[in-house]
């Protein structure tokens, strides 16, 4: 149980570690706080050159109000902790109740926003997030920058469009709209055990209280977080309430493609996801009126 | 004395605690060794498969490497590795290395070198040619005709039927079961299925061998039974056991995983082959594939009842899968049967279990020891009886439960107590333990009441009882010295293995000798010591290490007074000793520190020494009511326990913290074995799950609420009352999650580890009939 040997660098700028990631390339890995990566590490799945540390770089950890496309949102540091994102994220009630469902308070004093969402596990939280709210996140290389939307994000299983000489520097979550509520839910095998399956949903109502947008997004059902497309469709323009959000939570359900593994099979899988979609959206509708 | 104790039954603190929590606990590991090498195994990837050639050469040419054996040049000895009485009721199908490799991760090649590096290298240089031979990978087809036949070589012996992969076989009956059921009024049957539990222990098993300057074997291992170690070692060695000296450090958890001689066999020969120390220590991914787990069972229940809801019959059958070796395979059936039949009153009573090869992982002695199948079995029959007799469940238990009194039959016709004195039970809290504990969890306020919304609430119980100790086949021996500060050495064979045993029996010397617990220096498990036990297992340590520490403290004490009594020339006969001195009734007084330099240096030079040696046919059951309220989604099918309340009934709470923890602590792997602990295997026979990452323990934040009450119902053959309390609890809430997960949403789990899957299931299941 140790990682094969690795050249380690450890960059104070970002400039620095862009220049040291040019010169590995693709056998270069950026280490950030390390929950993912030490064990593949240390159980030899993954096996890289070089480690880029991203730890002594000061500059990547704040976070900040700051408006996105005209939206007004939350920016953080790709290094930024998640335990100090979960000590601001009450402006975002979705980032806020997802957080908690992230490992145990020991793994969120290291771990950090832009390492969960660069390493894009299918089931974590904070990847779910990102992509149910539709962030951004920021990208550096030597060449210059760029921003990509959640929703462009994910390609693969932990495949994210990040390049090889590109490092994830921030990561920015919208403010929810008026009339919105939120929820997140999830089913592990225990506390701190990754998603069987998560549910997130944003809903917001207009002023006469019909539907206007739902966004709903489930994570563990698919190589990649998953939005639920057509079952937010089939809710705009709707009254929220029962019939609706059992429609919407089936229409959820069969969209995903889950797999079943050693801890849970694919049919208990869709099962769930219905049933968190379902009450995720309950959940929601009834934080639309505790939020206005 | 009973009613003034000033150690005994106090909360004292652990003697070895500080050196714990502060990290200065000197476990095997922690052994620095000048010239240490270190062990590692080749291990089979085949389920079943005879080896054709074994070429180490190149392993052997490779620098560092000191040793590299095989089946090839290491003596061929039939054992056991089941750490038990002498002879081990366990057949003996065991070899150092062996021809044949019987499951995946079965050890197939040794190798010692200056690093663990090196080692490791070392054993991949290593080239076999395997024969694969087809496997028997579902117990349920290890007796079918025509099956592979794991042990067909004839060096072992002690398997009940090698033909049919039988390894032991369990058939008694009192009474006429047949009659029982067909003069029923309700006849209950049902069947259930148990996993293969890891004991994850926080430490791997791990041994350091030399030859010291006497040419003598030394082990310093991780064990629970230093004695029987020594015994066994030099008997699958072929060395006197005057050359083996076993030393036990501080241990990290045995849960009877360390029951066995695992690590040591190969360790041992290592170290002969090289002239040098060698350390062979498991890594977790070894201790999840090739240490021990509780066996696996499918068991059978059939019940039959009087309208009024008293018991005619029981019949219990068991299937039992023991991996590829029979360690501790008819004992730990044998208590399948043992603990859970005799708790309830039934004229006619059958046993019959037939135990298994496999060539799946190995099974062994867990805590429980083959008790938690049972009871998971029973408790959850009990239910069902009751419901079909039309009763509360605990009224039923009532009704029916062994009293304080009775004889328990089953105790003399199976299992480890084979042919011999059926027990009674002198002492019984059992009806306190079920009253106390139904009134802690609101029993009659929350039965029946699951509540709204798709969470769902209920309630269940199960009432336990276990051993203390073997029945008549235990035996201890300890010493004790005097010194000039009248303090005392304590010697004692037994091995404390995290229990906080060593606390425990220096409470016992020092109340006895009327010191405080810090003027007691206890060693426990050095077998060069002028000791002796059968070691930490079966629940033993208080009850007869405990009363064997009693009667050496006392021996010691005699001595003491009569020295005193020269002293003070009064007669001992009226003489106390209390709070470090001895007093007369006329109330002349002399100091132990004065009595001890008068014996070293004075007139007449004594060195008081106290033994004391025990063995007892007695084994005291304690009881258990437990109940369990748990949370049941019913939509994700998640089962959230949110508080166990424990009534124990300990016949005396030697140490309150230390009974309390060994409750809590069984009630934690009791809970994981109900809900979410598995050692899963894959159809070609690997672990699938080898990991704490995969395989799920209960952790801190999974626990609910938990509430201990210790009952004190004296057992007269006990050391101040007192019976055991280490393993009882971990029966307990695999059936009363399974209950209470009735009461609150009416499906009946018989399948274990009972995951939000398999409730999800059988709530569909429900729906839909």
């Amino acid at each position: 149980m140790k990682p094969a040997p690795f050249v380690y660098r450890d960059p104070a700028t970002v400039a620095e570690a862009l220049e040291a990631l040019a010169e590995y390339g693709d056998e270069g890995k950026i280490l950030a706080g390390g929950q993912s990566l030490v064990p593949l590490l240390n159980m030899r799945l993954a096996q890289p050159q070089a480690l880029i540390d991203l730890n002594r770089i000061a500059d990547l950890q704040y976070v900040e109000e700051r408006s996105h496309n005209g939206a007004a949102g939350l920016a953080f540091g790709a290094m930024t902790r998640q335990t100090a994102v979960e000590e601001h994220a009450e402006p975002i009630p979705l980032l806020h109740e997802a957080i908690s469902w992230v490992g145990h308070p020991q793994i969120r004093n290291r771990g950090t926003i832009g390492g969960s969402i660069a390493h894009a596990d299918p089931a974590a939280e904070l990847p779910l997030v990102f992509l149910t709210l539709n962030g951004a996140a920021t990208m550096q290389s030597r060449s210059g920058e760029r921003v990509v939307p959640a929703e462009e994000f994910f390609l693969f299983t932990c495949t994210p469009d990040v390049e090889p000489d590109e490092i994830v520097t921030d990561v920015w979550l919208p403010l929810p709209l008026p009339r919105t509520g939120q929820a997140f839910l999830e089913v592990a095998r225990r506390h701190g055990d990754f998603a069987l399956v998560a549910a997130a949903v944003s809903l917001t109502l207009d002023p006469n209280g019909m539907i206007a947008d739902a966004r709903i997004a489930l994570g563990g059902t698919a190589p990649t977080p998953m939005r639920a497309v057509r079952a937010e469709a089939s809710l705009k323009g709707l009254a929220p309430g029962e019939d609706a959000f059992d429609e919407a939570a089936h229409q959820a359900a069969d969209a995903t493609e889950p797999t079943g593994d050693i801890h849970a099979d694919a049919e208990y899988r869709r099962d769930v996801a219905a049933a968190l979609v379902h009450r995720a959206l309950q959940t929601a509708h009834e934080r639309v009126g505790v939020a206005a | 004395m009973k009613s003034q104790l000033s150690v005994v039954g106090h909360r004292a603190r652990r003697v070895d605690g500080v050196k714990l929590a502060t990290g200065r606990g000197t476990f095997t590991d922690d052994i620095h060794i000048r010239g240490l090498l270190h062990a590692k195994l080749l291990k089979s990837p085949h389920a079943h498969a005879r080896i054709i050639s074994i070429d180490t050469s190149e392993a052997e040419a490779l620098p560092g490497v000191r040793a590299v054996i095989t089946h090839e040049n290491v003596p061929r000895i039939p054992y056991t590795s089941a750490g038990q009485s002498w002879p081990e009721p366990s057949p003996y199908d065991m070899y150092v290395l062996d021809r044949k490799v019987r499951f995946i991760g079965d050890a197939v090649a040794a190798v010692a070198a200056e690093t663990p590096e090196i080692a490791e290298r070392a054993t991949q240089l290593i080239r076999v040619e395997y024969e694969p031979l087809p496997a028997v990978l579902d117990f349920h087809d290890a007796m079918n005709d025509g099956a592979p036949l794991i042990h067909d070589e004839t060096e072992s012996y002690g398997i009940y039927d090698p033909a049919h992969n039988v390894a032991a076989h369990i058939d008694v009956e009192h009474g006429d079961v047949a009659r029982g059921l067909a003069e029923a009024d309700i006849v209950v049957e049902n069947e259930f299925f148990v996993q293969y539990q890891q004991h994850t222990c926080l430490e791997p098993h791990v041994t350091i061998a030399l030859f010291d300057e006497d040419r003598r074997l030394v082990l310093r291992t991780s064990t629970q039974i230093p004695y029987h170690c020594r015994r066994m070692i030099a008997f699958a060695l072929e060395i006197p056991v005057k050359d083996v000296h076993v030393i036990k450090p501080r241990v990290g958890g045995g849960f009877g995983n360390k029951q066995e001689v695992v690590t040591e066999p190969i360790s041992a020969v290592l170290a002969m082959r090289t002239g040098r120390p060698v350390k062979l220590e498991y890594t977790r991914l070894e201790e999840f594939t090739i240490a021990r787990n509780r066996h696996p069972q499918h068991i059978r229940l059939s019940t039959g009842i009087r309208r009024d809801g008293t018991i005619l019959a029981n019949s219990l059958n068991v299937l039992t899968n023991t991996g590829p070796y029979g360690t501790h395979a008819l004992t730990v059936t044998g208590n399948t049967g043992t603990k859970p039949l005799p708790l309830y009153r039934s004229p006619n009573v059958k046993f019959y279990a037939d135990i298994v090869y496999t060539n799946l992982p190995i099974a062994g002695a867990f805590r429980g020891y083959g008790a938690p199948q049972g009871f998971f079995a029973m408790e959850v029959q009990m239910d069902e009886v009751a419901e079909a007799a039309g009763m509360d469940p605990l009224e039923f238990r009532k009704l029916n439960h062994i009293r304080q009194g009775d004889t328990d039959l089953m105790s003399a016709a199976a299992g480890e107590g084979a042919g011999k004195k059926a027990r009674v039970i002198h002492s019984s809290g059992l009806p306190e333990c079920i009253e106390r504990g139904a009134a802690a969890i609101g029993w009659h306020e929350k039965r029946g009441k699951p509540g709204d919304g798709p969470i769902k609430r209920g309630v269940g119980m199960a009432i336990l009882m276990q051993g203390s100790g073997v029945a008549g086949d235990e035996l201890a021996a300890a010493t004790i010295r005097m010194n000039e500060d009248a303090s005392f050495n304590l010697h004692v064979g037994s091995a404390d293995i995290g229990t906080g045993s060593d606390t425990t029996l220096c409470q016992i010397a020092a109340e006895v000798l009327g010191v405080s617990i810090e003027d007691i220096v206890i060693r426990s498990g050095n077998t060069d010591d002028i000791t002796f036990d059968y070691g930490a297992y079966a629940s033993s340590t208080a009850y007869i290490t405990g009363t064997c520490v009693l009667k050496a403290a006392e021996d010691a004490r005699n001595q003491i007074v009569n020295q005193a009594a020269r002293m003070l020339q009064e007669d001992p006969e009226g003489l106390l000793v209390h709070e470090g001195a001895v007093r007369s009734l006329s109330g002349k007084s002399v100091t132990l520190q004065e009595i001890a330099l008068e014996c070293l240096y004075g007139e007449d030079k004594t060195v008081v020494i106290g033994k004391g040696t025990h063995a007892t046919k007695e084994s005291p059951p304690p009881f258990v009511a437990m109940f369990v309220e748990v949370e049941v989604d019913t939509e994700t099918g998640q089962v959230r326990p949110v508080e166990v309340v424990s009534a124990v009934d300990v016949g005396k709470a030697l140490n309150p913290d230390i009974c309390e923890g060994q409750v809590e602590g069984a009630v934690a792997q009791g809970l994981g074995y109900a809900l979410t602990e598995e050692i899963q295997v894959g159809p070609d026979g690997q672990v699938l799950n080898p990991s704490f990452m995969d395989y799920k323990i209960f952790c801190a934040a999974d626990m609910p609420r938990l509430t201990t009450i210790l009952v004190e119902a004296e057992e007269p053959t006990g050391p101040f009352g007192a019976k055991s309390v280490a393993e009882i609890a971990i029966n307990g809430p695999a059936p009363a999650v399974s209950n209470a997960i009735y009461d609150a949403v009416g499906i009946r789990l018989h399948s274990l580890p009972m995951t939000a899957e398999k409730v999800l299931a059988a709530l569909e299941e429900k729906q839909q009939s």
